[in-house]
């Protein structure tokens, strides 16, 4: 890294900084594409029919349709872009940038792999160094910011089911928002620290040492949570096509629409993370007290790719929620169960375990 | 009086949701690691133009006009299928044969023109019922497309060579001698 540094005559810091905002922003939003295609493959093979298997690279290379999602962004780019009459033009523009940046900035403090010395300097692995006060608390705020995106969306395109798509989704964020943090706010409580950092040291190598087993309520409910927030079924109510046309993106078309869906898939790689790093030890590798850097980013990948795959396997299995049973589990269910949690290991903590 | 329909007890384990969840999540997955370790060829799918369907014994796809083995034609020109045909798409013209008779044990007519406009067919086989000479065959080819109308038109020799490649036959385009009789004339 200092070499590197020095043949561009930057600091070693500002060079291992454009390289991290290469790799994560890269890396998540390639990812995202990707993720279209294994969403598409993986609902055909769990329907037990093919998916898209034919797109090839020159008319030639056909790797099982790996070059789907490069087709379907061509296509995108290449379709007219509308925008509707009276529709707020300014709004219309912003709001696909909207879903799409909060869903990438989220990843921003997510540590994806162990912290290393080199020529005496400290490398982290994430983009914000931990300490900076932010912690946990910024992808959180962030996820927040979401909806903005979809709201937006829906409300500048003047149309009466975008709207209804859009106030859905809302309205779910809110209230599926408060158990999320809720359930976050115990391990907080438990790790001593609301710095990713440091919630992922007190969880340690030992797999019956993570979250997941120490506070498995939590897991359910931020988990259930993570679906709301990434507007994915069984909850997805900003869209419905048997209800709202194509709900909050109805008069979307062309790069716009496509900004909008890659935002989806940047928010389910930003939401594993998050279960990852929070219920899943993050980098720690099992059983491994100091693994290879290298290493450490294999696992969190490993564990980040998986819980990704759970999200599509999650939506092609469960049918979707009627919208009052959505708000009953909530606000009936999950409210009160991240209650219970925190309230139990808060108790917990009071006896000195 | 209407049914009374029993409401089913869910037992405590499934009122959770989390247990059906993961059982429902079972069977997706083994759908999905099924299909993912089938081989192409016996997955549900047929790729279409690489893998053809094999259609099922009774299929009434594309005609054949049936030849002997000397090549020459069944067909006697009856007009019996131009008769039965509901869509009125087979149209015929009958000629003699040159020198041959009934007497030598040869048919005295065949087709000059057989046509059949396989836009207005519908598939329904009637000509074949009516053949007396089995002479009209509906066979398994469903690939029955072209870029115009004409090409849609199918003429005698078309006809005939339809399905000359898939019985391994040679192409012929025109009406070889007979020279095996058709039965034996006791006199």
């Amino acid at each position: 890294m200092d070499k590197l540094a020095s043949l561009l005559h930057t600091s070693p810091a500002i060079a291992w900084m454009v390289a991290k905002l290469v790799i994560v922003f890269g890396g998540v939003f390639s990812l995202a594409a990707l993720w279209t295609w294994v969403e598409r493959r993986g609902a055909a093979m769990i329907q037990d029919r093919i998916g898209p298997n034919r797109a090839a690279l020159f008319g030639k290379i056909k790797i099982i349709g790996l070059a789907q999602p490069l087709a379907d962004g061509i296509k995108f780019f290449f379709k007219e872009d509308l925008v509707p009459n009276d529709a707020n033009k300014g709004l219309f523009w912003l709001a696909p940038f909207l879903a799409l940046v909060p869903a990438l900035m989220g990843f921003a403090v997510i540590p994806f792999g162990r912290s290393f010395v080199s020529g005496g300097h400290e490398y982290h692995m994430a983009l914000l160094d931990p300490g900076n006060g932010m912690g946990l608390l910024y992808p959180l705020a962030i996820g927040g910011m979401a909806v903005y995106g979809v709201l937006v969306a829906a409300w500048s395109s003047n149309n009466k089911w975008a709207i209804l798509g859009g106030m859905r989704s809302s309205a779910t964020m809110v209230s599926y928002e408060i158990g999320m943090s809720l359930a976050v706010v115990t391990i907080f409580m438990t790790a001593g620290g609301y710095d990713p950092s440091e919630v992922i040291k007190a969880q340690g190598h030992l797999p019956w040492a993570w979250n997941i087993v120490r506070q498995p309520l939590g897991f359910i409910v931020f988990f259930t949570c993570m679906f709301a927030e990434t507007n994915r079924l069984p909850f997805d109510f900003a869209e419905g096509e048997s209800e709202i046309v194509a709900g909050f993106n109805t008069e979307y078309g062309s790069m716009k629409f496509s900004l909008l869906a890659l935002s989806e898939y940047c928010h389910l790689m930003t939401a594993s993370a998050l279960i990852a790093t929070l219920y899943f030890g993050g980098w720690q590798v099992p059983f491994m007290q100091n693994p290879p850097v290298m290493l450490s980013v294999a696992s969190f990948l490993v564990k980040m790719l998986f819980f990704a795959w759970v999200f599509v396997w999650i939506r092609w299995t469960l049918p979707r929620f009627r919208y009052d049973q959505l708000m009953h589990l909530g606000w009936k269910a999950m409210l009160p169960m991240s209650m219970v949690n925190l309230v139990f290991h808060a108790w917990r903590m009071s006896q000195g375990h | 009086m209407g049914v009374v329909v029993k409401k089913v007890e869910l037992s405590w384990l499934d009122r959770t949701y989390v247990w059906p969840v993961m059982k429902g999540m079972g069977i997706t997955l083994r759908h999905f690691f099924r299909q993912l370790f089938t081989p192409t060829a016996k997955r549900y799918t047929i790729q279409y133009p690489d893998m053809k369907k094999e259609m099922p014994e009774g299929y009434r796809g594309l005609h054949e006009l049936k030849r002997f083995e000397d090549g020459a034609i069944k067909c006697v020109a009856c007009f019996m299928c131009q008769e039965a045909c509901p869509a009125r798409c087979i149209s015929i013209e009958a000629e003699e044969f040159s020198d041959l008779n009934i007497t030598q044990g040869f048919e005295e007519k065949r087709p000059a023109k057989f046509s059949i406009d396989m836009l207005r067919c519908i598939y329904c086989g009637m000509c074949e019922e009516a053949c007396p000479k089995d002479a009209i065959w509906l066979r398994k080819d469903y690939e029955v497309a072209a870029y115009d109308r004409l090409a849609m038109q199918y003429g005698k020799w078309d006809l005939m060579n339809t399905y000359a490649k898939a019985d391994g036959k040679e192409n012929i385009s025109e009406d070889p001698t007979p020279s095996v009789p058709r039965r034996t004339i006791a006199l």
